[in-house]
């Protein structure tokens, strides 16, 4: 056990240093996407309760 | 319940990248690759850094950079990263399945068998670092281990006996390899080139080297830097299996 930890130590503290950072810069982008989707639904919401014939195809 | 659940989640996702980014950085460490991964990893920090202090423009920058480094780290190492996804397949999985009795065996019989003739001899074998740009330094080879084949290639005024033989896994990987030659002042003067060069790899990587001297026939190792001089078969034997495989005690 001790081995495996000695081994190759500072290339197993970078990995997981960069393996962190990753994690947690997905994890904003994902944070993100969710919040902008929410927000396109609200707008799109809102505008369809201002006014009903928003996003309606004219009928020919 | 729910919060134990998304924690180990949380574990498992970086746990996977650690793995991914240890085998990348565990790849590149013996081939050209690690000088353009640095550069990466590098600007990777820079760009979190400045997006962390809302340096917009800064980071807009960074971005560009960073695309643009991704695509030529994939279009100059494409050769490198061919060969690591093959050796996912081969090489890796295979050294569970590896007699490394009979390799330790095969390589102490050379020793001793070259140290009776007084015939030089160096060979580096390949632990968890790899060494690729040493094995392109010389022939490649790729054959199966045998002390007659190891023997053969020492022969003096032959063509390939110049230089070290690099063992990777379970086959002779390469002859006629060039390994660099230690800077430490402490040595010896009176060690030669091939000694010189045992230390200088086993400085650099975390190879095994063993040396067969030309002129005393002793058998040396080197490992981290160290050299233990005039060793028996039976320490030979004890060194090489306690040290190729360093999980060996964890995995009983």
């Amino acid at each position: 056990m001790n081995n495996w930890m000695t081994n190759n130590f500072w290339i197993k503290i970078v990995s997981l240093v960069l393996a962190v950072i990753t994690w947690f810069y997905v994890n904003e982008e994902l944070i993100k996407e969710k919040n902008m989707v929410k927000q396109l639904y609200k707008t799109s919401t809102i505008r369809q309760i201002q006014n009903p014939s928003y996003n309606k195809k004219p009928v020919k | 319940m729910t919060d134990y659940l998304s924690l180990a989640k949380i574990l498992i996702e970086i746990g996977i990248l650690w793995f991914v980014y240890y085998g990348i950085l565990l790849f590149a460490r013996g081939t050209r690759g690690v000088y353009i991964l640095r550069g990466v990893i590098l600007i990777t920090l820079i760009f979190v850094i400045t997006r962390q202090l809302g340096f917009d423009r800064i980071n807009w920058i960074f971005t560009k950079i960073f695309a643009l480094s991704i695509l030529a780290f994939l279009i100059i190492f494409q050769q490198e990263i061919r060969r690591g996804l093959a050796n996912i397949g081969q090489r890796r999985w295979s050294r569970f399945f590896l007699k490394e009795s009979e390799i330790i065996s095969e390589i102490t019989t050379t020793c001793f068998l070259l140290s009776k003739k007084k015939i030089g001899a160096l060979i580096a074998i390949e632990r968890e670092m790899r060494l690729e740009n040493y094995i392109e330094s010389g022939i490649e080879i790729d054959a199966k281990m045998n002390s007659e084949l190891l023997i053969t290639i020492f022969m003096p005024n032959t063509p390939l006996h110049d230089g070290g033989i690099i063992v990777a896994g379970e086959r002779i990987a390469a002859s006629g390899c060039l390994f660099p030659l230690t800077q430490n002042p402490k040595v010896l003067t009176t060690l030669g080139t091939r000694h010189r060069a045992a230390l200088g790899l086993s400085e650099e990587t975390d190879a095994i080297v063993v040396v067969v001297s030309e002129e005393t026939g002793g058998v040396s190792v080197a490992i981290g830097g160290r050299l233990t001089h005039d060793l028996d078969r039976e320490s030979l034997e004890r060194v090489l299996s306690n040290l190729y495989r360093p999980d060996k005690k964890d995995r009983k």
